[in-house]
């Protein structure tokens, strides 16, 4: 957790960018690896619908960023966001998405059958990697009900819940898990089907430097299936 | 957050490196450029810049960073001689001048690389306008690039383009905006964020 908040830091002040940008980057890879996996031609559901489940830091702002860059692809998606953050990067992304028609639910499903019924896709984009101690409300009634979904769920960086070095054995289990950067230790515990490498941004010197020992990504993709 | 161009046809590359020279103008075509020659690094290319003018916006000095720390190489000076940029590179990116352009391309530098650029024998990848060309009516005399990339839609003198290929990079435009300018934008494929328009020939 330490060495990805490291990288993190050294992104943003050694090397200048913005969080904007590698925020786009990451939620463009985690849309393109979801549109791979799961192309909305092969949902059960009558029209291809998403939930995308945002958090209240980062990694809601991924998840706002890949609806809006599923909405271009051809999905439909709905966003809950309950917690919302008062800076305008996160504005900025709310807006981006309702001025492209994506809903904003007033409260969040009451039954996973529910959910199941509505939706093809859930999206967690509520907790990532800076996650550390308890999870607050109304985040633990959320991942108890996701717990019991059977449509897949597709976990941006880390799944939420999850300790980010140990994992969580009776947590989400997703069927897809983004990492964005480079995977980070809890990875080791996904027993999922899909692992997707996302957020093609970082620089050859910093990979060599914390010897992450990516794999190459194939031509120009911005996004890696590593499993 | 500008688009970055990934379809960049280059599958066979003449020159052992595979080495590209992005020209980058003052403005936002420049930074552009500079957020293009970032993401060619990524991809294995060996971008190098010639960005002789340096815009003070903030965001564009963070590109520049970005490039730096990246390890491409700004060049101190355009070589005149142009079988050394012939020589050097297998082609070169133009994000000289955008669609903003009215009186800059007189000025210096961009004058003198526009000179330069008419020149050079390798092929040219022009960012949304050909640089020096007028937006509408385009230009006789000015250079010839052989592939575009239109930025958002083709602006008018796109019609005038007589490349190889012509791509539009504008999947980002939300709806409304689409529809509001009846820009009628083709079907993008897949996930792919730039798409090729039917060649001129």
């Amino acid at each position: 957790q330490d060495e990805a908040q490291a990288i993190d830091q050294e992104l943003f002040s050694e090397y200048k960018f913005s969080v904007d940008q590698l925020m786009e980057l990451a939620g463009l890879s985690c849309a393109t690896a979801i549109a791979k996996v799961y192309p909305p031609g092969s949902f059960t559901t009558s029209r291809p619908a998403v939930l995308v489940v945002c958090g209240p830091g980062n990694n809601g702002g991924d998840g706002l960023v890949c609806a809006r860059h599923l909405k271009l692809f051809g999905y439909e998606p709905t966003v809950y966001y309950p917690k919302r953050p008062s800076k305008p990067l996160f504005e900025g992304l709310t807006t981006q998405c309702q001025k492209m028609d994506i809903p904003f639910l007033p409260e969040f499903p009451a039954e996973p059958a529910l959910i199941d019924e509505l939706y093809g896709l859930v999206v967690d984009a509520i907790f990532g990697f800076s996650f550390k101690g308890a999870v607050r409300e109304p985040f633990g009634s959320i991942l108890s009900t996701l717990g019991h979904v059977t449509v897949p769920i597709a976990s941006i960086d880390i799944p939420s819940g999850w300790d980010v070095e140990k994992g969580k054995a009776d947590g989400l289990q997703p069927d897809m898990l983004i990492s964005l950067t480079a995977p980070k230790k809890a990875a080791l515990h996904f027993e999922g089907r899909f692992h997707f490498l996302g957020g093609r941004f970082v620089p050859p010197a910093l990979q060599e430097k914390y010897a992450l020992n990516l794999p190459p990504y194939p031509g120009t993709e911005c996004v890696l299936q590593l499993t | 957050i500008p688009v970055s161009p990934q379809a960049f046809p280059l599958p066979s590359l003449p020159r052992k490196q595979p080495t590209v020279l992005v020209v980058c103008g003052p403005a936002q075509n420049g930074a552009i450029g500079l957020v293009c020659a970032r993401h060619l690094r990524i991809f294995d290319y060996e971008p190098t810049i010639f960005y002789p003018k340096r815009s003070p916006d903030p965001l564009y000095q963070d590109f520049t960073t970005q490039c730096e720390k990246m390890d491409i190489p700004f060049l101190s000076y355009l070589p005149t001689e142009v079988q050394l940029i012939n020589d050097a590179y297998n082609a070169v990116v133009d994000a000289v001048l955008g669609a903003e352009a009215e009186a800059a391309e007189g000025r210096e530098p961009c004058a003198a690389i526009l000179s330069t650029l008419k020149l050079i024998r390798i092929p040219i990848v022009s960012l949304d306008v050909p640089s020096g060309w007028d937006v509408e009516a385009g230009s006789s005399g000015g250079i010839s690039p052989d592939v575009l990339v239109s930025l958002s839609a083709p602006k008018q003198c796109a019609r005038r383009f007589l490349g190889r290929q012509h791509f539009v990079a504008g999947r980002f435009l939300p709806y409304d905006v689409q529809k509001k300018f009846e820009l009628n934008p083709p079907e993008y494929p897949g996930t792919e964020c730039v798409v090729a328009l039917r060649a001129l020939r």
